[in-house]
């Protein structure tokens, strides 16, 4: 868990598809450079919220076809969480 | 309740609605100032093949043009509307929170039908596919309680915050709860009730109630006071208010619309129609009191009007028994017989029909009805243009609530 969170945020799961949730799930506009370019932007300055990043979670699991950890809903900010996401889904694989 | 209240009087300073017969106070006032008649054939989607087939639907109203989509995706059309007409009553009042004391300003709606049209989506997803297909949202967005919070949340209001699922009544009862909030400290309460219960899962639900009008012709479905009275049309939208404390708003510079002067409420049950006379005269002759209002000063009546003959017959036994030989020469009116009954909001569209008929002068007529079968003096037809000073509104719920409401014009004080 703890190499997961401390990796980078590149992998399957990108910024754009991130913010296209975002989008969809929560009804919120982002841009995916500014997200990518600040990894200190926290999920709370983007007006997602807990809720939003839950639904965001279920829909990567339908995706993918992966049950995604827990922890990866206490992510506080995108790169966090991408890098939690892409560690799992890579494990998967 | 009355000796605080004499301290802090709560008055309206903002009202917004929307309505099948307009969006806007200006439009909605309009058409109920015309008699405009705007029932007509239940066209939403999964609706069309129900034994339903007159509504008021409310048309023109595009959401996205008036909130933001992160709150839209997270909630049910009740709560559109909610948050729609929360800001026009807020813009008409000119008030928005102060991040110096967010706690002077609190939220209270009332709800008789809740997010169906968002919880049945989900559960038809839930069964559909799987639950891994619900979205979070769900948790909330159905919720009785769904628009009180968007409200406070979307406006940082965090002062007092409830919700009320006590049937028609609510609409009224509402009232009460913002200006018991501001007789305890708060400035102001924006306060009101929607409803969209036009969606499937919610016109099934009601096609259980005997009152529902199924009739099939749109002038036929909902015709309160006459002898072809067949039940009620149902509708949807509502009104939500701004509701202030008298001396804020005045230090604020902000326009009085009109007093909350008196309230009360009563509880009959569902065993008959008949109970609910005492129990709509009891809350009548209770709100008037506290008003300190004599039947003679009540210059209008925003009735119920149900629409089915023993209910009908109550009201009309309950307003002789509140207000004595006045009953039969006050106007009494209904604005919704043009437009349907929105369950909790059709009281708050009554009350703000209310507010906008003391400033006018005007009372509106009730659309479609002609021939009275009771001792009543119902405006049809025409608009009628009078001096008014106060307006009693009276709400009853299905369940059995019964609620009173007395609105006084502004700068009227008790006589």
């Amino acid at each position: 868990m703890t190499d997961a969170l401390n990796a980078p945020a590149q992998g399957q799961v990108t910024f754009e598809e991130l913010a296209g949730l975002m989008k969809a799930r929560a009804g919120l506009t982002v841009d995916p450079a500014r997200m990518a370019a600040d990894p200190s932007t926290t999920f709370e300055e983007l007006s997602l919220d807990s809720l939003g990043l839950l639904g965001i979670v279920a829909e990567l699991e339908n995706r993918y076809g992966c049950r995604i950890g827990e922890e990866a809903e206490t992510c506080r900010t995108p790169h966090a969480f991408l890098a939690n996401v892409n560690a799992q889904l890579a494990n998967h694989r | 309740m009355s000796g605080s209240r004499a301290r802090r009087q709560a008055v309206v300073t903002g009202l917004g609605v929307v309505a099948p017969n307009g969006v806007g106070t200006e439009a909605f006032w309009k058409a109920v100032q015309q008699g405009e008649f705007v029932l007509g054939p239940v066209t939403r989607e999964g609706c069309t093949e129900l034994p339903l087939k007159v509504a008021g639907e409310v048309a023109g109203f595009d959401p996205a043009d008036l909130v933001e989509d992160r709150f839209l995706v997270q909630t049910d059309r009740f709560t559109h509307f909610a948050m729609a007409a929360a800001d026009m009553a807020l813009d008409e009042a000119h008030l928005a929170t102060d991040p110096e004391s967010p706690f002077a300003i609190g939220v209270v709606t009332a709800a008789g039908s809740g997010g169906g049209e968002f919880g049945q989506r989900e559960l038809q997803e839930l069964w559909g596919r799987g639950p891994q297909f619900v979205g979070p949202y769900q948790s909330i967005a159905w919720f009785y309680a769904a628009s009180t919070g968007q409200i406070s949340i979307r406006g940082g209001f965090q002062g007092p915050c409830g919700v009320l699922c006590d049937d028609e009544a609510g609409g009224l009862d509402v009232f009460a709860h913002a200006a018991r909030a501001i007789a305890r400290g708060t400035d102001a309460m924006v306060a009101g009730a929607t409803e969209a219960p036009l969606a499937p899962y919610s016109a099934v639900c009601q096609l259980g109630y005997r009152e529902l009008s199924l009739a099939e012709r749109p002038r036929g479905a909902y015709l309160p006071f006459t002898a072809d009275a067949c039940g009620f049309a149902p509708a949807e939208g509502g009104a939500m208010f701004v509701v202030e404390e008298a001396e804020a708003a005045r230090r604020r510079g902000a326009p009085v619309r009109a007093e909350v002067a008196g309230h009360a409420a009563t509880f009959t049950g569902t065993r008959d129609w008949a109970d609910s006379r005492e129990g709509l005269a009891r809350a009548a002759k209770a709100a008037l009191a506290e008003a300190g209002c004599a039947p003679e000063e009540v210059d209008v009546v925003f009735a119920d009007a149900l629409g089915v003959p023993a209910a009908d017959q109550a009201e009309a036994l309950a307003i002789s028994d509140a207000l004595g030989r006045r009953a039969a020469s006050v106007p009494v009116t209904a604005p919704k017989t043009g437009f349907g009954r929105a369950y909790a909001a059709a009281a708050a569209l009554d009350a703000a029909a209310a507010v906008l008929a003391l400033e006018h002068g005007v009372v509106p007529p009730t659309p479609n009805v002609a021939e009275v079968r009771h001792d009543l003096d119902v405006v049809t037809g025409e608009a009628r243009s009078a001096p008014l000073r106060t307006a009693l509104v009276l709400g009853r719920g299905l369940m059995g609530c019964n609620a009173a409401l007395v609105l006084r014009r502004a700068g009227d004080g008790p006589h």
